[in-house]
């Protein structure tokens, strides 16, 4: 599992924020370190404190480094410049510090790479986009391309919201689990398909009890992907 | 008169003048912050540079590399700021280039401050006319190196375009930074980090006068 560092100028921001991110996450944590403040209570960033805060949670998966702004993204740059070990893999990301951060941890912990929670992270305000009906820039939401066959279930969603953020989180944990590609469309709205390893981009599929939504696979895991997701929006996701 | 080089004193010294300067203005360069930053630009360095002298006093450097990468280190983790990278990355590179020597003369000070810059460069990405520190660094390195090699005259040259470039800053619309979400309204103010540039250079000429 990757580890991810928090930057920010106020410990207690860093502090909320990843306290709501961990409530995405009912199981095991990806280790986060905070790097905040300057010291005796000064806002502000320090680069040595978050080249001890990447060494902390290194592992061969890589670190994330996610920052709030200014001087932030000057001393993480140098952080990186800092470290004893060259070697590390090392991401900072130009995430939005909330929604990237939450979307970073779920996906963390449901084992992926450094490059893609990084891709996630990045994407993360594709829901904010959506919702307030701005134009579509997210990378993060790639439409399936033509090609392989595709397998395709239609399943309504009987659980109280939709796919909101923990459904959401748990779908995009599922698919990740098999080696296939998954798209999901909300037939209600006509939407495009969007990656259902996303959480984010399923989010953006604005959801709700009684949908239908169409969830097309294809890979050499395909029809088990299909199986587990069936399962898992049968059992209304636990809740 | 002014020696062929400087010692590994003098360069202390200048350390020292520049956290009296720093110090003494700590509440003019939070002002000028205050008009198109976030009020803490004096704070920042008058407490960087006094944890920079206070490790001085504790642990005397023998080389100017090592001298210099106590500095950028100490600064990195005092300032808080965006100056405490920039002025971290600054004394880090200079000390990189110094290497293990115990004086210097005015072209190994001008390489070493000319690494400076380019560490500058690198970590905050601004251009000249952008409203930093560059405005007034850039301009004091080129007087410096067209100086000769008197270390003091060409300190005080670099000192007096220092100047000039921050008074320049009056006008420039800031495109880094805090200030840059002002827009225009960052012009009209002078530049806290190039003020504190300027200073850096005005405790280099006194310190080797």
């Amino acid at each position: 599992m990757i580890g991810i560092v928090v930057v920010s100028h106020s410990p207690a921001l860093a502090e909320a924020a990843v306290a709501l991110a961990l409530e995405m996450v009912p199981g095991t944590k990806p280790p986060i370190v905070i790097a905040a403040g300057a010291g005796d209570g000064i806002i502000g960033t320090d680069a040595t404190r978050i080249s001890s805060a990447i060494e902390h949670v290194a592992s061969p998966d890589g670190v994330l480094v996610i920052m709030d702004l200014g001087s932030a993204l000057l001393s993480a740059e140098l952080a990186v410049e800092l470290l004893p070990d060259p070697d590390l893999r090392v991401k900072l990301t130009s995430a939005p510090f909330v929604e990237g951060l939450l979307a970073a941890v779920v996906r963390a912990a449901g084992g992926a790479t450094l490059d893609d929670v990084e891709r996630e992270a990045r994407g993360a305000l594709a829901a904010k986009v959506a919702q307030l009906g701005e134009e579509e820039q997210d990378p993060a939401v790639e439409p399936r391309g033509i090609g392989a066959v595709q397998q395709v279930v239609e399943l309504e969603l009987s659980n109280p919201s939709g796919l909101h953020a923990r459904p959401a989180a748990l779908f995009a944990a599922e698919v990740a689990k098999f080696d296939a590609t998954v798209t999901v469309e909300n037939l209600r709205t006509a939407s495009a398909p969007m990656r259902g390893d996303s959480t984010i981009a399923l989010l953006t599929l604005g959801t709700r009890r009684g949908d239908f939504i169409r969830v097309a696979a294809e890979g050499p895991q395909a029809a088990e992907a299909l199986a587990a997701i069936s399962a898992l929006v049968h059992d209304g996701f636990g809740e | 008169m002014a020696a062929a080089s400087v010692s590994l004193s003098q360069l202390t010294a200048w350390l020292a003048r520049f956290r009296d300067l720093v110090t003494e203005q700590r509440d003019y360069l939070t002002e000028l912050d205050s008009a198109i930053g976030d009020a803490d630009h004096g704070a920042n360095m008058a407490r960087g540079m006094g944890a920079v002298l206070d490790k001085l006093d504790d642990t005397e450097a023998t080389t100017v590399d090592e001298l210099f990468k106590g500095v950028g280190m100490t600064l990195v983790s005092s300032v808080g700021g965006a100056s405490g990278p920039l002025y971290g990355t600054f004394f880090l590179r200079m000390g990189v280039t110094a290497g293990a020597v115990t004086e210097m003369d005015a072209a190994a000070l001008g390489a070493a401050l000319r690494a400076g810059l380019g560490g500058v460069i690198a970590r905050g990405k601004a251009e000249l006319g952008d409203k930093t520190m560059l405005d007034a660094l850039s301009p004091a390195l080129d007087a410096f190196d067209a100086a000769g090699d008197n270390v003091a005259a060409a300190a005080n040259a670099a000192y007096d375009a220092a100047v000039v470039g921050r008074d320049d800053t009056i006008d420039l619309v800031a495109r880094k930074g805090r200030a840059s979400y002002l827009g225009d309204r960052s012009a009209g103010h002078l530049d806290p980090g190039a003020t504190s540039t300027a200073l850096l250079f005005q405790a280099l000429a006194e310190s080797l006068s």
